[in-house]
């Protein structure tokens, strides 16, 4: 139980992916102008996270090792691309603002990295768990850096204003440089408090 | 063939097989529902650029049904010939024409059971992709009632301002013609001057956007101007 609750917990912080293992930055840095476009990036994310962790980890047993990551990325493209049509079925003014980002899960390196990391030798059980834990710690990350950059660029959070009639955002903040300095920042807290982390 | 070879065969042609099937399935399951979604888009958009509003009194966005009945109880549509002018027979029509502009589509307001205004879409480069929209013009042919861009990837924040009703609305009003030629709107950086019919205010840290909104709506109107020329000159 208590190896469990660490499956789930650890990537929240001390195992983060995006602020201890610096994957998924890509994303982290393009989609999070706005919250809403991280949310639903966010809630993307940990459902193909989620869901490839636990097919991967059913066929672990069976898939021969030499053409392992050739299926972990079939399994991850079909998601996607699954997710991607449902989105312009159902979610059509999302999936406009998204555009290629939910097709580009595909090479989300957190994706890839749990399946290889942890599906492919643990039982669906833990890695459904795995899978939520993780894709909780890159939603945490990527809404907070839109947060960020959505209240300094644009004075408001989620689409509602925040500050009077006259506030100037700051164009810096809604491009990339921005992106960058908040999640260096970001980054460096999590490191200064996370003190025994391994780095490679 | 080694047994184990044999295996691995096996296996990854299931799993081709498996996820061919489940997408091809999703595409085509989801694709009547991702058509409608686009079609809708659109009639939305036209009513906006004709000035109606799509939303309810708590903000909301009407629904898809509320939508469809506006349309199809006001909205008429037809196509004309690019160089001509000339209105076209409905077998006419090619879609791909439209695409590359040598056949224009356009929408009109009917009221009193007489084409009142006429809206068309917009489109062009804008800084990192195309911009699409629509437009709707006064019953002078020439001044701007509406517009609406629907379809854009600017930044967020900066170019992408464009979709937002404060740079919209400053549309209204400004006339795209001048002693009888098509005149160029211009996108000003400090603030247009209100009385200027021509000018409109750039955004600021999006001048390329701004200047390419400009560019767009001057060409297009341009392209439709030459059905309007018939209708003015009567």
């Amino acid at each position: 139980m208590a190896a469990h609750k660490r499956t789930i917990i650890d990537p929240l912080s001390d195992n983060n992916p995006i602020t201890i293992q610096v994957l998924g930055i890509c994303s982290a840095l393009a989609v999070t102008v706005q919250v809403q476009t991280a949310f639903v990036m966010a809630c993307a994310l940990t459902v193909v996270l989620t869901c490839s962790n636990l097919l991967i980890s059913l066929m672990r047993n069976h898939i021969p090792s030499r053409i392992r990551m050739i299926v972990e990325v079939s399994v991850i493209a079909t998601l996607v691309v699954i997710v991607d049509q449902v989105l312009r079925a159902y979610f059509f003014e999302l999936s406009r603002q998204l555009s290629i980002f939910v097709g580009l899960i595909i090479t989300n390196c957190i994706v890839m990295g749990r399946a290889e990391a942890f599906a492919i030798q643990n039982r669906p059980g833990a890695s459904i768990l795995d899978g939520i834990g993780n894709g909780l710690g890159y939603s945490f990350i990527l809404l907070l850096v839109a947060s960020f950059r959505e209240i300094i660029g644009s004075g408001s959070w989620y689409g509602w204003n925040l500050f009077p009639e006259g506030y100037v955002g700051s164009g810096l903040a809604l491009l990339a440089p921005g992106a960058f300095l908040i999640l260096g920042i970001i980054i460096w807290v999590q490191r200064t408090v996370t003190q025994n982390f391994k780095d490679d | 063939m080694q047994p184990a070879d044999r295996q691995l065969v096996t296996f990854a042609l299931i799993i081709c097989v498996t996820c061919s099937v489940l997408l091809s399935g999703v595409a085509a399951g989801l694709r009547d529902r991702q058509e409608r979604q686009v079609e809708l888009d659109r009639k939305r958009n036209v009513l906006i650029a004709f000035g109606v509003d799509v939303h309810d009194e708590a903000g909301r966005r009407i629904s898809a049904e509320q939508v469809e009945d506006i349309f199809g109880a006001n909205v008429g549509q037809f196509v004309i010939d690019a160089a001509t002018g000339e209105e076209l027979a409905e077998a006419a029509v090619d879609p791909n024409a439209i695409r590359v502009k040598r056949q224009l589509r356009l929408f009109y307001w009917m009221e009193d059971g007489e084409r009142q205004r006429f809206s068309f879409p917009i489109s062009g480069a804008g800084l990192w992709g195309e911009i699409r929209g629509f437009i709707s013009l006064e019953n002078d042919l020439m001044t701007i009632a509406g517009i609406t861009f629907n379809e854009h990837s600017e930044t967020p924040g900066l170019g992408g301002e464009i979709e937002r009703s404060w740079f919209q609305e400053q549309f209204q009003g400004k006339r795209l013609m001048a002693d009888g030629e098509p005149k160029p709107l211009t996108a000003v950086r400090s603030g247009a001057d209100d009385d200027d019919p021509h000018a409109i205010d750039g955004i600021s840290g999006a001048t390329i956007t701004s200047e390419s909104v400009a560019r767009l709506i001057t060409e297009d109107f341009k392209r439709y101007n030459v059905f309007f020329k018939r209708l003015r000159d009567g």
